[in-house]
């Protein structure tokens, strides 16, 4: 990992720092970074100073983070990377392209590139990361980047002007829960994590790093074939409040919650919680929204979900859900630690070699330094074999056994090793 | 004084683009504080006011640290104060802060400096036990 301020530098030193211990060159390299480089020297110079270290040909991947966790420590500036070395591996590495448009046709550019890829492969077992562009606040003209519009002349622009910024300017939800579900589409049989690109929570911008590229708006994947063992899995501190709900009107899109109860869905909101009218706002937000996640439906899954843009009247959620009854959740930070170990447990039966965690980027706005308890758990069970976490916008995983868990405010292992039978 | 250690931590704290300013204090004395031309300009408006401010707190800084005190925190206008103080001392890393930052990212770099401080300081009094 690298704590340097300059791009090239710290490029150089990530890459070096990942390889040293490494007896042959790398199957692959995953690398994540803040977004403080943009403004030290550019992220096009981190690359170049990452290509100057890492042999030529290593497959790379990876993008911007608001943090990250790993072996040595817990992170908001810096970059970290995980390079693997194994015998009995092979690695594709595919990417899609314009991902807030057109994401269907992003997954499927991305999806033919692994195909390809897995066809070629011996190995039988067959793992898929994603990481994807994450969303981007839309710059409201004379208001600048909010999260809570409260003006209804306003909020009526943008309601409309919403679908049209996403298509054209690409500015907008990431729709990383529907990339994940097309792409479990194309790979039934495979396990697989998703995790997002964000910048410092701002939602100003994200970059993905594919081998030398610098891309935006994109999805970049990792395919694995091995015969290592591996296994997933999804686990949050959330529970439920006893408050319910009906979501009577929603967007056609599914991402916009018009009215609770056939109300108005912020008025609704505020009156469920016993919160005053006009509560929610700039300054509140994230001192108060983000503890009450909701239990959203999706193709009659359980979506935990944060709400994350309030437009007057309406709520905007970060993925597409259907109508129906919603719980309103609660979270404590013991419940979060809970869950990491809930998580750990699940994995016993495996000797871990390496391990990619993607975890909620409010789980450490709730956490703040306190998520240390978190990375302490985690490097406890990884003892001296690496690990990274990523903070990320929306995040889960699949596998053929417990299916699409998507969520937001959650912890997503995927975690190679033997087992220890 | 640009070589001293705890000061370029404090350097490397005000690159970030939420901290405002940062130093070392405790009760009526600011123990390392970093060139104030590095600071926003925007505090330096209200400087004098969040230095009362700051003043007060650390009675209670002082009458708590041993206690187990960890950290405290005020928000006075459009800013907001941190302290983390740094054990068994009545000395705290403080940092001003816009009042809308996302408070999460910026107590994990608080919490890295703090430790880094903290390492100098053990590494110095064993420097000075060992001259002695």
């Amino acid at each position: 990992m690298t704590r340097k301020w300059d791009a090239r530098d710290a490029g150089r030193e990530v890459a070096r720092e990942a390889i040293q211990s490494l007896k042959t060159p790398p199957n692959f390299v995953l690398l994540f970074s803040t977004i403080h480089y943009d403004k030290h020297g550019g992220f096009d110079e981190f690359l170049k100073g990452v290509w100057d270290v890492l042999p030529e040909g290593t497959p790379l991947l990876g993008g911007t983070v608001p943090g990250f966790i790993n072996n040595f420590g817990c992170y908001a500036r810096g970059a970290t990377a995980l390079a693997v070395s194994c015998p009995h591996m092979d690695v594709v590495m595919s990417m899609g392209k314009n991902t807030k448009r057109n994401p269907y046709k992003a997954v499927k550019q991305s999806a033919d590139m692994l195909q390809k890829g897995f066809e070629k492969s011996q190995y039988q077992h067959k793992f898929i990361f994603n990481f994807v562009s994450g969303p981007e606040v839309i710059k409201i003209p004379g208001q600048g980047y909010k999260k809570v519009v409260d003006s209804g002349l306003i909020s009526k622009f943008i309601l409309p002007a919403y679908g049209i910024t996403q298509y054209f300017l690409q500015k907008g939800l990431g729709r990383e829960d529907e990339i994940f579900e097309k792409i479990v589409e194309y790979f039934p049989e495979s396990s697989m994590i998703l995790g997002t690109a964000n910048d410092d929570n701002r939602g100003i911008s994200n970059y993905q790093f594919y081998n030398k590229s610098l891309l935006t708006n994109s999805m970049v994947n990792l395919g694995i074939s091995t015969d290592l063992e591996f296994d997933v899995c999804t686990t949050h501190g959330m529970t439920p409040s006893g408050i319910d709900f009906e979501i009577t009107k929603l967007s056609r899109n599914g991402h916009i919650i018009h009215k609770i109860n056939n109300k108005p869905a912020v008025q609704e909101l505020n009156r469920l919680l016993k919160w005053p009218k006009g509560f929610l706002n700039e300054k509140t937000m994230t001192h108060t929204i983000l503890y009450y996640p909701i239990s959203l439906r999706r193709h009659g899954r359980e979506v935990p979900a944060v709400l994350t843009f309030i437009l007057k009247d309406s709520i905007l959620i970060p993925c597409v859900i259907d109508k129906g009854t919603v719980s309103i959740l609660t979270v404590s930070g013991k419940k979060l630690v809970h869950a990491m170990q809930e998580n750990l447990q699940y994995c016993q039966a495996l000797k871990p070699e390496f391990g990619i965690v993607s975890t909620c980027t409010t789980i450490l706005e709730t956490l703040g330094y306190k998520i240390n308890i978190i990375k302490d758990e985690i490097s406890n069970y990884f003892q001296d074999k690496p690990f990274i976490m990523f903070l990320s916008l929306g995040e889960g995983t699949y596998s053929p056994e417990k299916d699409i868990t998507y969520a937001n405010m959650s912890f997503n292992t995927a975690i190679f090793g033997k087992s220890k039978k | 004084m640009r070589d001293d250690p705890i000061e370029l931590v404090l350097i490397d704290l005000l690159k970030l683009d939420d901290i405002l300013a940062c130093m070392v204090a405790r009760q009526n004395m600011i123990s390392v504080m970093p060139d104030q031309n590095l600071f926003d300009p925007s505090v330096m408006e209200v400087w004098d006011i969040i230095k009362r401010a700051m003043d007060d707190v650390f009675v209670v800084v002082k009458e708590y640290s041993q206690a187990g005190l960890g950290e405290i925190e005020f928000r006075l206008q459009d800013y907001e104060v941190l302290f983390y103080i740094l054990p068994d001392t009545e000395n705290a890393l403080v940092a001003i802060i816009p009042a809308l930052s996302n408070k999460g990212l910026i107590d994990v770099e608080m919490e890295n400096a703090r430790q880094e401080i903290n390492n100098i300081r053990n590494k110095q009094d064993n420097e000075r036990l060992i001259n002695a």
